[in-house]
């Protein structure tokens, strides 16, 4: 798929986040959109997935360690046909599959429970080391948020991901230098954050991470270096493509109201 | 009375069912030799992921193992694992109800008796038997722990095991069944009172049942291998045939499985039941007979609490 057809998918995406927060009265669109355009490549072009078969064991594995961005997790996979669209509305309601963060359980499609930070790349570290005592044929890909780096057990995992030489765990991190509480540059020493993955033995690149073709290529890249695990930094930005939303914190966690969704709706209309 | 390896128990039958089932893995935070994994490692050097001094990334491993298909076996002592790692089991691991085993070691104050508070665990029990699906096995001896491993390794999703020292008595005679879920009558003199107890304590509840039996008191001990789930029927039927009885076990008092025995006996047969365990205090180092007889769990305590279940208020 090209490009333009991707980023466009990943516009489509970002309204639907906008639309389900909004239908369903709670949830996280601003996590949501700086991740879209990954979100677009990997489910609509990358992974060997089949929604005919959630749980194919052959498949690639996704983890959304940033559970609370699940609103896009949920949009690609009804739009990839895993279910219904109008589930979707159903987001975070009694009697619904779709959890306030993923649940494996419930949801065809998500390959963990995610949410609980920092967690995603040890998860992950445990799935590819599984397929490869399996002689699965596949990658296992994760998408971190910048804040939850803060948290400890993210360097636990780097750290044995790298001994196990692992190069087929490939995780994103979606720097957007904003967490529930501030940016990150202010609550932290996270960054440079290259600095430290390097340090841990990753193969590490850093990209825009709106830019489709430096996601596929950045990939493409990753999936060359086959003894070493690969961290993609993508400089993003908190609620990318909604104008109200975009680096502002205030979205972290926040529900639109009908005229912002129309607003969206026009920022978008022509870009889907 | 010899003393065997609970630790070596359970290992042992874990590599016996990994001879048959390519899928068993153990996951260790540096704990291949306090689990006794040694000889494991050397026969399947491919199947032991070490991770390193970082028990909740074993717990994150294991349980991305376990979406694969794979049945990983976390090992390390009790306390790094149901404390440091306590929300890793119960989000990633006991929600989903993947299939992750636990085997924690040093379990009560006898587990790391002179190593002090630090590596004794006596809170385990109470945490995981909070957590929806977490099975909880406590077996008293080393031929009981090999059993036990065995059975823990064929029950579906989250399961611990509580082992102990590696210098626990021989308690049962070769040849004694373990049964997963369910109560063992361990010896009988009559209904005059119900011990129960669990684990590596069971030794001095043998011998308090014996004291009492020569002191006219004839009663029943119960071995409480499987804390959770707790086996309702059969601790009602005991208590439906004594109306009293002392719970021991080498935890602390709250949430172990004395208070498991309570809630069975608040909902089936109301009995007076004194409980004996760690009360509510951190204990010290020390010599593990010193040890157990300093903190209440000393066999004359057990005849003690035993007599006292038995007086009507």
């Amino acid at each position: 798929m090209n490009a333009d057809e991707l980023s466009r998918i990943a516009n489509r995406l970002r309204l639907d986040v906008v639309e389900t927060v909004h239908d369903a009265g709670d949830g996280h669109p601003g996590p949501c959109m700086s991740i879209a355009d990954i979100m677009s490549v990997l489910f609509f072009e990358e992974m060997k997935i089949d929604p005919a078969n959630p749980k194919w064991a052959e498949r690639d594995r996704f983890v959304l360690s940033k559970g609370h961005a699940c609103p896009i997790l949920y949009a690609a996979l009804a739009r990839k046909g895993y279910f219904p669209m109008e589930e979707l509305k159903g987001l975070r309601s009694l009697g619904s599959f779709l959890q306030g963060h993923p649940d494996m359980k419930k949801t065809p499609g998500v390959d963990t429970v995610s949410g609980s930070l920092g967690n995603g790349v040890a998860i992950g570290t445990g799935m590819a080391l599984g397929c490869r005592m399996q002689n699965i044929d596949n990658y296992v890909y994760v998408i971190v948020g910048d804040g939850e780096e803060e948290e400890g057990i993210i360097w636990e995992a780097a750290m044995a991901a790298a001994k196990f030489n692992l190069g087929r765990l490939i995780v994103f991190a979606d720097c957007n230098n904003h967490q529930s509480g501030g940016r990150v540059t202010e609550l932290s020493s996270l960054y440079p954050v290259e600095d430290k993955w390097n340090a841990f033995h990753w193969h590490v690149q850093t990209i825009d991470g709106h830019d489709i073709t430096a996601i596929q290529n950045a990939i493409a890249e990753a999936k060359k270096v086959t003894d070493k695990p690969s961290l993609i930094a993508c400089k993003t930005t908190k609620g990318k493509g909604i104008p109200y939303m975009e680096d502002n914190n205030a979205w972290h966690k926040r529900v639109p109201t009908d005229e912002e969704v129309e607003i969206a709706r026009e920022a978008l209309k022509d870009k889907m | 009375m010899t003393t065997k390896s609970t630790r070596e128990a359970a290992m042992l039958a874990i590599q016996e069912l990994a001879r048959e089932d390519d899928k068993i893995v153990i996951v260790s935070p540096d704990a291949v030799a306090a689990a006794r994994a040694t000889k494991f490692r050397e026969e399947f050097p491919d199947r032991v992921i070490e991770v390193g001094i970082a028990e909740q990334d074993a717990v994150d491993i294991a349980a991305g193992l376990a979406t694969t298909g794979m049945k990983p076996v976390v090992v390390s002592y009790a306390g790094f694992l149901t404390m440091r790692a306590c929300e890793m089991i119960r989000t990633f691991v006991a929600y989903p109800g993947l299939n992750v085993k636990f085997i924690g070691l040093n379990g009560g104050m006898l587990g790391g008796e002179r190593e002090g508070v630090t590596h004794q665990f006596y809170e385990d029990v109470g945490i995981l038997r909070s957590m929806p699906g977490v099975k909880i096995i406590c077996p008293a001896d080393a031929q009981q722990a090999y059993l036990a491993a065995k059975a823990f390794m064929e029950v579906e999703g989250p399961a611990y095991l509580r082992l102990g020292s590696g210098r626990e008595p021989e308690v049962f005679p070769e040849g004694t069944p373990f049964e997963y879920g369910k109560i063992r009558e361990v010896k009988s003199y009559g209904d005059d009172v119900a011990i129960f107890a669990t684990g590596f304590i069971m030794n001095r509840a043998i011998e308090a049942l014996e004291q009492l039996h020569n002191e006219g008191v004839n009663g029943v001990l119960i071995d409480v291998s499987t804390v959770k789930p707790m086996d309702s029927a059969g601790v009602a039927a005991v208590l439906r045939r004594t109306n009293c009885a002392v719970a021991v076990e080498d935890h602390n008092f709250y949430g172990g499985m004395s208070s498991a025995i309570c809630e069975v006996a608040c909902h089936f047969h109301p009995s007076k039941i004194r409980r004996l365990g760690l009360r509510d205090v951190y204990p010290r180092s020390g010599k593990a007979a010193e040890l157990l007889d300093a903190y209440g769990l000393s066999v004359q305590d057990i005849v003690d609490a035993a007599k006292d279940a038995m007086v009507k208020e």
